[in-house]
């Protein structure tokens, strides 16, 4: 070997140091680091009713809509809708609430609606299966739904079923078409 | 002299390339990437779990002061930023700015609800998984750490649903960036001490190396110039003192060979001697004895008369063959001596000349210009006269010329220079190397001649004896001369 060769051996080595720290603080990538942080939302299923409304990224928001106060909240007296019974509101009126899409607060956050309006005085089928299976009856062809109309039903429909929504939701349409799918957004 | 000039060269060249400065730069390169890996490796290291406790307190704040707060769904953009401030001002280890991201809503607790700092990677990977998540990002050499928190709430006991608000807080890292920056002057100052220090360990394996090295080139030459004696003390058990030991054992066996070769030499020249002695009685008794068949060679007949001539003068000439083979012997024994004497040399080679009948001899010139005096042994510098001249009338052709002249030699001594030039055919150049040597024939085909063959090794030896030098050479206009150059000892002193 060279004395050149030698030399430039050494150096390399030298520096192999001062490649291997780098200097200062570095860049990184984004670095996973534990769970979400889990906020209060003052849900109570007894009372509320959970809608799914688009985001401007293509994304499903949870929106809550309280149907009734509750019981002995503040003493306020609100007079209560006197077709109601105790319990959680009925998915049948959630799908109604959804369909009739977002409110003023709602669209304030940019939330948005893939569902066609309804028209007044349509009306909605819920079925439950022992299996698990929630059969939801609608009053539009399905196939005039995209894929986020579809999302924003089953997960509703999911929800409204179970606190956990792993319920499997079976949508048909008026045109009889059906499609079966579960709502996926738990983490 | 270029042959010493070459050794110095070379020696110069090793010193620049030389043992010690290989050593130091292996010594002061090991160390450097000793020193400078461990320091690198601590610097980083200290550096990483500094950062790393920074972003994971940071982290593990901001997930439980978001875990505080409580949110309506949808999010309403009205006291928003209340809450975001309320968080910004719990930062910790800092106050940072948080912002929140929810459907097309953007709020913070800073001037901007959007933050410039906020990479497009981390808002993709808590938008597309609900884990808490930061990212380092360096903005105009500003290092920030910004973490990314996506909430959730509970829809029942034990499931949660994510909330849609993803909080962001922002936290600039400049005590972090002082502090690595402390780490990275303390390794580097913790490092350059450590490379002085190796200069000293490699300045002391270069010195136990070198000295022995240093001491056999010493002793080496030494040895070469005659002191066979030369011994090197044997240190320590390593490569080196091998090396020292088997170079005395070879000296020994040198010393050995040489005192065995000089006593056969010294032997051969005592027995030579001791021949020309023993011949000498005899000799002279034959001598005398041819001197007195000489007389009376008349009074015989013819043939007889040739062969008493013939007896008579190679008997003559064994005696000039023993004188000068004694006068050898003497030099060689280092027995001549020196009876140096102020002498007129112009004077002194007139007298030899005359003293062999030459001063009338039309064959031989004497060009000797007056008042030149120099310390020489009269009888020797006779005999070297004596012994050019004659071996130029010999075998050279006449008229032989003595020339005398003063002159300097290169290094300045002033020196006399006496020339015997002759008009022969000169001598046959490869001759000159030999013709001082003993028995030398110039003429391979003039097996016998009329000198014994050791005349100019004799002058040699005499004019050595004066510390001068001789030269055999060829006029360019052809014939030979001889050039005696002897130091004047008392020019100066004359002067």
């Amino acid at each position: 070997m060279s004395r050149t060769r030698v030399a430039a051996l050494a150096v390399a080595v030298a520096s192999v140091p001062l490649l291997l720290a780098g200097c200062g603080i570095q860049e990184t990538d984004p670095i996973e680091a534990g769970g979400p942080a889990t906020v209060e939302a003052f849900y109570n299923r007894d009372d509320d009713m959970m809608l799914f409304f688009r985001t401007p990224d293509g994304g499903l928001n949870p929106v809550l809509r309280t149907v009734r106060p509750s019981a002995g909240f503040g003493g306020d007296y609100v007079e209560s809708d006197p077709g109601t019974t105790p319990g959680p509101p009925s998915t049948e009126k959630t799908v109604l609430a959804l369909l009739a899409g977002p409110r003023e607060e709602d669209r304030a956050a940019g939330l948005t609606t893939a569902l066609p309006p309804a028209r007044p005085g349509t009306t909605v089928t819920v079925k439950t299966t022992p299996g698990g299976t929630v059969t939801t009856g609608l009053p539009f062809p399905l196939k005039a739904l995209n894929t986020t109309a579809r999302r924003q039903l089953t997960c509703t429909i999911a929800y409204s079923q179970a606190a956990d929504g792993q319920a499997v939701v079976k949508l048909t349409g008026q045109d009889g078409a059906s499609s079966s799918d579960t709502c996926g957004l738990a983490p | 002299m270029p042959r010493s000039r070459g050794i110095t060269d070379r020696r110069s060249r090793i010193r620049a390339f030389g043992l010690r400065t290989r050593l130091l730069a292996a010594f002061l390169l090991v160390a450097a990437v000793s020193a400078g890996t461990t320091s690198a490796l601590t610097y980083r290291e200290a550096r990483n779990a500094l950062l790393k406790t920074t972003q994971d307190t940071a982290v593990a704040t901001f997930r439980e002061q978001v875990q505080q707060t409580g949110f309506g769904l949808p999010i309403q953009g009205e006291g928003l930023e209340e809450v975001l401030r309320d968080l910004a001002r719990k930062g910790k280890p800092r106050p940072w700015v948080v912002f929140a991201e929810y459907g097309s809503l953007r709020a913070s607790s800073g001037e901007n609800p959007v933050s410039t700092v906020i990479t497009p990677q981390l808002r993709r990977a808590a938008q597309a998984n609900p884990y808490g998540g930061f990212e380092r990002v360096v903005k105009d050499g500003v290092p920030y750490l910004t973490i990314a928190m996506p909430t959730v709430f509970r829809t029942g006991p034990y499931s949660t649903l994510p909330s849609g608000l993803v909080l962001y807080a922002v936290m600039r890292m400049t005590d972090e960036q002082i502090n690595v920056d402390a780490l990275l002057t303390a390794a580097r100052d913790g490092a350059l001490p450590g490379l002085a220090v190796a200069l000293v360990p490699g300045l002391i394996a270069a010195r136990s190396v070198l000295r022995p090295v240093r001491e056999l080139r010493r002793a080496a030459s030494s040895m070469g110039s005659g002191r066979l004696d030369t011994r090197i003390a044997v240190r320590g058990n390593d490569e080196l003192a091998d090396l020292a030991a088997t170079f005395n054992e070879s000296a020994s066996h040198l010393e050995d060979s040489v005192n065995e070769l000089r006593e056969a030499e010294a032997r051969a020249r005592r027995f030579a001697s001791d021949v020309s002695h023993e011949l000498r009685t005899p000799l002279a008794g034959m001598l005398a004895v041819t001197e007195v068949l000489d007389e009376d060679a008349d009074h015989l007949d013819a043939d007889t008369a040739r062969a008493v001539r013939l007896v008579s003068a190679e008997t003559g000439k064994l005696a000039v063959l023993v004188e000068d083979l004694m006068e050898i012997s003497r030099f060689d024994a280092r027995a001549a001596e020196l009876n140096a004497d102020e002498v007129d040399v112009a004077e002194a080679i007139r007298k030899t000349l005359q003293n062999r009948h030459w001063h009338e001899d039309d064959r031989v010139h004497a060009e000797l210009p007056a008042g030149i005096r120099a310390r020489l042994d009269p009888r020797r510098f006779d005999v070297v006269i004596a012994n050019l001249v004659g071996n130029a009338l010999r075998h050279g052709g006449a008229p032989v010329t003595v020339g005398l002249r003063t002159g300097e030699r290169p290094k300045g001594t002033p020196v006399l220079i006496t020339e015997v030039t002759d008009r022969g055919p000169g001598i046959r150049p490869e001759s000159i190397p030999y013709i001082f040597d003993r028995f030398y024939k110039a003429d391979a085909a003039r097996t016998r001649s009329a000198g014994s063959g050791l005349g100019l090794a004799i002058t040699q030896e005499n004019v050595r004896l004066h510390g001068g030098t001789i030269r055999a050479g060829n006029r360019p206009d052809g014939g030979a001369v001889f050039t005696v150059e002897i130091p004047l000892d008392t020019g100066e002193a004359t002067a």
